[in-house]
């Protein structure tokens, strides 16, 4: 601190308020994961860890709780959802850095900016009366009709297509995750220095030769980097998902089967958990969310800083 | 030595984006086998007009050339040119060096393989042949699996040197390839360069003097998009006939 007090006072007043407003975050962190542990040692207490994780009960009558329905509804929409994203985004992400004219860069990034701006109430209620009847209608069944009679496959789109299930609600996850995945991975493309590009194309490498051999390798960091980033917004998602998803506590090898994920879980039965076991169970959800999501960022970070070494080496 | 004419450009017009003027009715002959180095200060022109032999300049929007670079009879700035082949024929090295994320064999394979030559034993023969062509070979013979991130700058720059010379171009470009390196790298690349010169024609871009008074056989002095003088190297720089040249060779601004 002596060193602090030589500073002149008005330098002293901003450390010190740049300081609490710092500390304020750590302090707000570690709050909540405090009330998320204190609320959710109940059920900690009564079922345990491997034993919630594991366990397929969902039974408010018998007080039994286990989080592997919604475990599996977060972890099928979150990867399906990524599945659909990453070659959507990446794609654009190469178009808008390599290929577009520049008249088209500029209004397609902004397109894929607006698209993370949409609320998420907002795609929840689009997939609820307009994507949901057309994959019931049209695209489910097709796919039934094709890929359907696969063996093996096939179980995955058993079932009565329905448009509210797991594979609707992938979709719509995929929409909303596409603009970060899609901005990240521009980002890191355009972090691959112009000199190394053009060293390829004056060896006689094609655009798609320098995409693939020089940019991807160069960016793959960054790129993943933003791939989990995604994953972690995924994980979260709450309100698109409710409306598409059908709060169904099952495990069904069919995507066309309706689902829950932890938040869906989490929106739709406060308000009926009326005993503490119950109340408390749902707080072990969300600190099984927490920590997921807290896993992802630290991951997504370590990948996006070893990115910036790079390029700054 | 007025040998033959490996390249010539004609009445050349560069235009950055369409409006800046960057090279102006430039005509230069570049001669089979020499060197022939392009100099002036920053901002000339001299690199512009050398990445116009490759299409370089392709690569961004809005660029427009006028006036006709000749090539083995034909005019390379013609829009049916093919610029991949262009390229493979007329390689490029750049100020810093590039190697690209992967070993240093794959560095070198890259241009043949890109190009459908897959088999292992003419890879690794031709390899091996372009790492001694660019003098390189006996430093990295036991490591050519590890990453070219590990070799010095100086043996990067002789790596990508290689993996220029590996789809045996007829003409290579250097773009100042020595104004990140150490004086011992340079001299490596110079003794290069001038060795290199009965296979490939080259046209080297430098702010160095003494590195144009060096390695070349020719020079051209470049000011502000035009080609004030070119003439032999010994030339320019004992006689210069351009008040001009002369002015910049004694360093009298620049």
């Amino acid at each position: 601190m002596r060193v602090l007090l030589r500073k002149n006072p008005v330098d002293l007043l901003f450390l010190t308020i740049t300081a609490i407003a710092s500390a304020t975050v750590l302090v707000l962190i570690a709050g909540i994961l405090y009330v998320l542990f204190l609320k959710s040692s109940l059920a900690i207490e009564k079922f345990g860890i491997l034993n919630f994780i594991f366990s397929t009960d969902w039974d408010p009558v018998r007080q039994i709780f286990g989080a592997a329905t919604t475990l599996f509804g977060t972890a099928v929409t979150t990867i399906l959802a990524l599945f659909f994203a990453i070659p959507v985004a990446i794609g654009t992400a190469i178009f808008i850095t390599e290929i577009a004219p520049n008249f088209m860069k500029g209004p397609i990034g902004i397109a894929i900016e607006l698209l993370a701006a949409i609320p998420s109430i907002i795609y929840g209620m689009w997939g609820l009366f307009t994507l949901a009847p057309i994959m019931a209608e049209y695209i489910e069944p097709a796919l039934q009709n094709t890929l359907g009679k696969v063996p093996l496959l096939g179980a995955l789109f058993a079932g009565t297509p329905m448009g509210i299930d797991l594979f609707t609600a992938s979709i719509i996850l995929s929409i909303m995750i596409i603009p970060f995945t899609a901005s990240i991975a521009r980002d890191s493309f355009n972090l691959t220095p112009a000199i190394v590009k053009e060293s390829a194309y004056a060896i006689g490498a094609t655009k798609w030769e320098v995409v693939k051999n020089v940019i991807l390798p160069y960016s793959k960091s960054g790129v993943f980097g933003g791939i989990i980033l995604s994953l972690g917004r995924a994980l979260g998602e709450t309100m698109a998902v409710a409306f598409v998803l059908g709060n169904n506590h099952q495990i069904s090898s069919s995507l066309f089967h309706a689902a829950s994920t932890i938040t869906v879980t989490l929106a739709n039965e406060f308000t009926e958990a009326d005993t503490d076991i119950y109340l408390s169970s749902l707080f072990y959800l969300a600190l099984i969310l927490f920590v997921m999501s807290f896993i992802a960022l630290a991951v997504a970070k370590i990948f996006l800083l070893r990115a910036q070494k790079r390029y700054s080496a | 030595m007025n040998g033959l004419k490996e390249l010539e450009a004609k009445q050349l017009n560069f235009y950055y984006s369409g409006k800046v003027h960057a090279l102006k009715d430039i005509n230069l002959p570049v001669y089979k086998n020499a060197v022939t180095a392009l100099i002036g200060p920053s901002g000339c022109g001299k690199t512009t007009l050398l990445r116009c032999f490759n299409r370089m300049h392709d690569l961004y929007q809005g660029n427009k050339y006028g006036g006709e670079i000749i090539f083995k009879g034909g005019n390379i700035l013609a829009s049916e040119i093919d610029v991949i082949d262009l390229r493979s024929r007329i390689g490029m090295v750049f100020q810093k060096p590039t190697p690209f994320p992967m070993s240093i064999f794959d560095n070198i394979a890259y241009g043949l393989r890109i190009r459908g030559i897959k088999k292992k034993l003419e890879l690794s023969q031709r390899v091996e042949k372009a790492l001694n062509h660019a003098a390189l070979w006996n430093e990295v013979k036991d490591k050519l699996q590890t990453n070219s991130y590990n070799l010095s700058g100086g043996q990067q720059q002789r790596l990508v040197i290689a993996r220029a010379l590996a789809v045996e171009p007829e003409v290579l470009l250097f773009d100042e390839p020595t104004s990140a390196l150490d004086p011992i790298s340079t001299g490596k690349i110079e003794e290069l360069v001038v060795n290199l010169k009965d296979e490939v024609t080259i046209i080297i871009v430098t702010h160095n003097m003494q590195q144009a008074a060096r390695i070349s056989d020719w020079t051209g002095f470049m000011m502000l998009g035009d080609l004030i003088e070119f003439d032999k190297t010994d030339k320019i720089f004992t006689n210069p006939s351009q008040k001009l040249t002369e002015d910049y060779i004694t360093g009298r601004f620049g």
